[in-house]
């Protein structure tokens, strides 16, 4: 009697378990789970600085424009219309009848009081270059408004499109950035249903969503965010259908999950550019090899970034050589180019006083097989690179106050078309900037505040073919992302690395 | 009439102590077995150069991530395959042997000189000095040591030395609480204050009464604490602050290859069974050493 | 018994100070506070800025002074990364971790207490090799790769088990095996010689001798006697449970302190770190406290030393 028991106790054990999973199968119950492996501090966008926050801003808010992936053209999105009335100035006309998420109505209030409270440094948004051309925000009317910036900025419209989610004024200045975090109110396809911080965000479809948005109206009914920093972990939810999203898989896995017939593998190409970020500049004096021009340009020759490309980046990436990503507006291709060539590197070598090359420290926080690919390159031609691999905040301090030879530096420039957002961030005399050259940061200048496209191309190219020829930095290639998600899953990713769920829908 | 031999001394007196000792040591078959295995691979760590087939650091990408010899595509030129850079799995093992082993003494040493140090001058002197060093123990005890690593290599960056000196700092507690009782209980035998009344100094003491008593302790500990070095290595490897590439270590490898496990599995399988038999090896040694030198057993 | 119990307790409050202090040291040498909290625009003029709002150009002794004080009250300021309460994040992630502690030592107990009772009646025998080779064999493997290897298996090859998250029973089955696997050894061995030992003694014989059952022995004396330094050990293995904690939670993604601790320890997150390493040091110092309690009420000869 008592076996029968203790045998019946294990079959029911056994049956729970067995039903157990699938609790959040996706289609089944228009969930989509998707995991991403690093914590958000925020779901307010102004106090994130982590990718995912990018995300957010465009499933929970809109603003004034939205960028057309197809064209490039700037959309109306919250403004129903826009124009520059002078290089200073920017006058929007307001869309009628928005609502966000808790009922409230939209209007010219509510785009001047986010975008001046984010351009008051005083409120301190984590980002300030995002908001601090921004001099201020006029209301002209209960649907108009004017916008004014601190000197010419063409790029304006990029980064209003991007980043400059609109915020309801009522409730912000009631609850501000701590309300905001863990119960964000927006306009946007997707509304916040629970935020637990640092473990999960649930969203939900907007149905009031209004029609005539240029994201068109969601289909997927919930998504739930939950955060896994180990890769493995992630890739085991997919594998076992707990999970129906993921992104940033490995190369190698990637191709493997490919094979899988329940899982759909995408690998698109992004604009997060990878380069080696030289200490040109002597910034601290403390006198490095890579002060040298034929230092530089021998590092150039020496590493084969070619095989590295095609072995271990793979995918949808690009070959590059020049600073900026093809895509931004001024960037040209038309620059010295450094091909393989590891005699004429030790050549360079001999020439710049290091015929038995010398020692130096390799800085990097991302992607170490590159970086190991690359040392074993430098090690072929003597330089005797010593990898130190570090979180992203501490080596970019190093780097900004000139503490750092060399480093592979990797920037997305907040998904941003224009080149003001990559080449004039490093070489435009700013605090990342460490080739400090005056002629370079005079053609940026002027490239990127004048409002003649002409004017700017011209520019942007001379100061492109100074940096490659003066090796200031050495390109090496985009990044390739591969996503992996369920084959129930309409979806298509874009090299802007921001999934949008609002267009994916079920099968 | 007849005269009965004079038997031989051993079998008078029973065989000598020495001779005990070695019996009992080869008839333990734990830790037979382990001395042998640990011999074996410390006899590979010496012998990487002769015996791997290429240099470990150099990679080849277009040959990265070949299988080893008994999957069907395996090559013969690499044994074990290749990691994820083309460098040669064989030979990273032999020389990680080295690195891995390297670890465990110098961690052992430097533990066991500190946590030795305290712990007999703990449980010889008791009362205040006692009370101050039980003090320091609990306080290693309570700070997590990946706190202090990260401190560490945040300053200093990671290395192999960085881990040793780390480890070393840090793993003396075991050491340090074994040896004090196994002292106080030392201290209360006849022979010390003989020792004392002679005139002895307390460091010859210390040296030449308790040492020899308490030293198969010490030795049952270092083994233990030298495989628990060798672990640690790898959880350090983990987070990213252990021995850094292109250096072979054990530790480092499984690290690496878990980013293979689904796919590439030998990568993650091959270190990590190394390291599996080492540390059990280690133990079982520790713990035949312990069984065999026992109290109880003289 | 009473001045032995104030003795303890003045250890245990240096203890807290001393650890404390240390970490407050540590954390400040590999790291600046103000550019973690300026992120990534700040120019030199904002992290100055920073740092005289923050405090941090105060003497150390001030700011941990200062630091103390607010900690009395469970005031452990604000984090630098999210923008909540230290406290408040705590709180959250506190049950993770005492629940993944508890039953990995609960784990432990139930599997390593009878093997080891097992091991001590018949010593020497292939029952005792196989129970410390088990106990041992666990404890071989760094722990990531035996986590890693039970996801693969049971949540992967058989869909058994979920690999990540925290929302029912079955989701902490594996973190708690890989955890408390850990302590098996050491527990196993300790009951088996404390079983041993006490099965020689003499109480044992005239029990024996008086006609009482093999079984009742066992339980009723023998156990009962050899378990007392089960419990002052497992105390000790339950904190260092809490530092291998972080590996676990990191594979599993378990929300919990040791997650927390270092995830906090790579942003810079100072204050969410120091009040990490202040509960897990009291956590820690409490269990010790209480075993030596424990230990000096049940055998005076302790309270002497």
């Amino acid at each position: 009697m008592r076996k029968k028991f203790s045998w019946l106790c294990l079959i029911a054990l056994f049956a729970f378990i067995l039903m157990a999973p699938a609790a959040h199968a996706g289609k089944a119950n228009d969930t989509l789970n998707i995991l991403h492996e690093i914590e958000l501090s925020s779901v307010d966008n102004y106090f994130n600085t982590d990718r995912w926050g990018v995300v957010l801003c465009h499933l929970l808010w809109d603003s004034l424009l939205y960028r057309d992936l197809k064209t490039g053209e700037y959309k109306p999105n919250l403004a129903t219309s826009w124009k520059y009335v002078d290089g200073k100035t920017l006058e929007f006309d307001l869309r009628q009848g928005v609502k966000f998420h808790n009922g409230d109505e939209f209007d010219a209030d509510d785009v001047v009081y986010t975008l001046n409270w984010i351009s008051d440094p005083k409120n301190g948004i984590k980002s300030q270059n995002i908001s601090n051309w921004i001099e201020r925000c006029e209301k002209l009317g209960k649907y108009k408004v004017r916008l004014k910036t601190k000197t010419n900025f063409p790029a304006a419209p990029e980064y209003i499109a991007a980043v400059l989610a609109i915020y309801p004024h009522k409730y912000y200045a009631k609850v501000g950035p701590d309300g905001m975090g863990l119960k964000p109110v927006g306009t946007g396809p997707y509304k916040g249903v629970e935020v637990v911080p640092g473990k999960s965000i649930t969203l939900a479809k907007n149905e009031n969503y209004f029609a005539a948005s240029p994201k068109g109206k969601p289909s997927i009914g919930k998504l739930h965010i939950r955060f896994i920093s180990e890769v493995n972990t992630q890739i085991a939810e997919l594998m076992s259908g707990r999970a129906d999203w993921i992104w940033r898989v490995p190369q190698d896995q990637a191709e493997k999950m490919a094979k899988m017939p329940k899982i759909t593998v995408e690998a698109s190409d992004t604009m997060r550019v990878f380069f080696l970020h030289f200490d040109a500049a002597n910034k601290k004096g403390r006198n490095s090899p890579v002060n040298k021009l034929k230092v530089r340009q021998a590092i150039g020759h020496a590493v084969d970034k070619a095989t590295i490309q095609k072995t271990l980046v793979k995918g949808a990436s690009q070959l590059l050589h020049s600073a900026c990503y093809p895509s931004q507006f001024g960037c040209t291709d038309d620059v010295v180019k450094y091909e393989y060539d590891p005699a004429k590197a030790k050549k360079l070598l001999e020439e710049a006083g290091y015929p038995n090359g010398f020692e130096i420290e390799f800085y990097g926080w991302r992607n170490r097989p590159e970086m190991e690919a690359i040392m074993g390159y430098l090690n072929g031609v003597g330089i005797k690179a010593k990898i130190q691999f570090m979180t992203y905040a501490a080596t970019r301090e190093k780097i900004r106050v000139g503490e750092v030879d060399m480093a592979m530096n990797n920037w997305g420039s907040f998904s941003i078309h224009d080149a003001s957002a990559f080449t004039g961030n490093f070489f435009g005399g700013t605090t990342d900037d460490n080739a400090r050259d005056p002629e370079v940061i005079k053609w940026l200048e002027i490239a990127d505040t004048s409002i003649d496209p002409e004017v700017r191309k011209k520019n942007y190219k001379l100061a492109l073919q100074r940096i490659a020829e003066q090796a200031y930095c050495i390109p090496l290639w985009s990044s390739n992302m591969n996503y992996a998600y369920t084959k129930d899953l309409n979806f298509s990713a874009q090299p802007d690395e921001i999934p949008r769920f609002f267009n994916a829908s079920w099968k | 009439m007849e005269i009965r031999p004079i038997p031989p001394v051993e079998e008078i007196l029973g065989p000598s102590p020495g001779r005990l000792l070695r019996r009992r040591i080869f008839g333990h078959k734990g830790l037979m077995i382990g001395g042998i295995i640990l011999a074996v691979i410390i006899l590979f760590a010496l012998l990487a150069p002769l015996l791997s087939p290429h240099d470990p650091y150099v990679q080849s990408l277009t040959t990265r991530l070949s299988k080893p010899f008994w999957h069907g595509e395996g090559k013969w030129n690499h044994p074990f395959g290749t990691d994820h850079v083309g460098r040669d799995y064989l030979s990273r093992l032999l020389y990680g042997a080295q690195v891995s082993l390297l670890i465990g003494f110098c961690v052992a040493l430097i533990s066991g000189v500190i946590g030795t140090a305290l712990g007999v001058v703990a449980g010889y002197f008791g009362g205040r000095v006692d009370m101050v060093i039980t003090f320091i123990i609990t306080l290693r005890l309570s700070i997590p040591f990946v706190l202090v690593a990260v401190a560490v290599v945040g300053i200093v960056g990671g290395s192999l030395k960085v881990v040793i000196i780390v480890l070393g700092l840090l793993l003396w507690n075991r050491y340090a609480v074994v040896m004090r009782s196994a002292t106080q209980q030392i201290r209360n035998q006849d022979y010390i204050p003989a020792a004392e009344a002679v005139g002895c100094s307390t460091t010859r003491i210390l040296l030449s009464e308790v040492m020899p008593n308490i030293v198969n302790n010490l030795v049952v500990v270092a083994t233990l604490e030298m495989a628990n070095a060798i672990l640690l290595e790898a959880a350090l490897s983990f987070l990213g602050l252990g021995v850094q590439p292109p250096t072979p270590s054990w530790g480092l490898m499984v690290s690496e290859g878990k980013d293979f496990l689904f796919f590439e599995p030998w990568l993650i399988t091959i270190p990590g069974v190394a390291l599996f038999v080492l540390v059990l090896a280690i133990n079982l040694l520790g713990d035949g050493i312990r069984d065999v030198t026992a109290p109880e057993n003289r | 018994m009473l001045v032995y119990t104030l003795k303890r307790l003045a250890l245990a409050v240096a203890v807290t100070l001393v650890v404390t202090a240390l970490s407050f040291g540590l954390l400040y040498l590999s790291g600046d506070p103000a550019s973690a909290i300026g992120g990534e625009a700040a120019t030199d003029a904002d992290i100055a800025n920073i740092r005289k709002i923050y405090g941090f150009d105060r003497p150390i002794h001030v700011q941990y002074l200062t630091w103390v004080g607010k900690a009395l009250r469970w005031d452990f300021g604000m984090s630098y990364y999210f923008r909540l309460p230290v406290s408040q994040i705590m709180a959250a992630r506190i049950p993770a971790t005492l629940i993944l502690g508890s039953s990995a030592i609960v784990f432990a107990l139930v599997f390593s207490i009878p093997l080891g009772v097992i091991a001590a009646i018949r010593p020497n025998s292939w029952v005792d090799r196989t129970a410390l080779f088990l106990s041992v064999m666990g404890q071989a493997m760094p722990s990531f790769w035996l986590g890693l290897m039970l996801i693969v298996v049971l949540s992967v090859w058989l869909p058994l088990l979920p690999p990540s998250g925290t929302e029912g029973w079955e989701y902490f089955v594996m973190p708690t095996i890989v955890l408390g696997y850990y302590a098996m050894p050491a527990i196993m061995r300790l009951t088996r010689a404390g079983m041993m030992e006490v099965l020689a003694s003499d109480y044992i014989r005239t029990a024996r001798a008086k006609g009482l059952l093999p079984g009742s022995i066992l339980f009723k004396h023998a156990l009962r006697n050899a378990v007392i330094p089960v419990v002052s050990v497992s105390a000790v293995q339950f904190g260092f449970m809490l530092g291998g904690s972080i590996v676990v939670e990191t594979v599993f993604a378990i929300q919990g302190m040791g997650y927390l601790a270092w995830e906090s320890i790579k942003r810079s997150d100072f204050p969410t770190v120091q009040a990490v390493i202040l509960v897990f040091a009291l956590i820690y110092i409490v269990l010790t406290l209480l075993a030596d309690l424990l230990n000096g009420w049940l055998d005076p000869r302790i309270r002497v030393t």
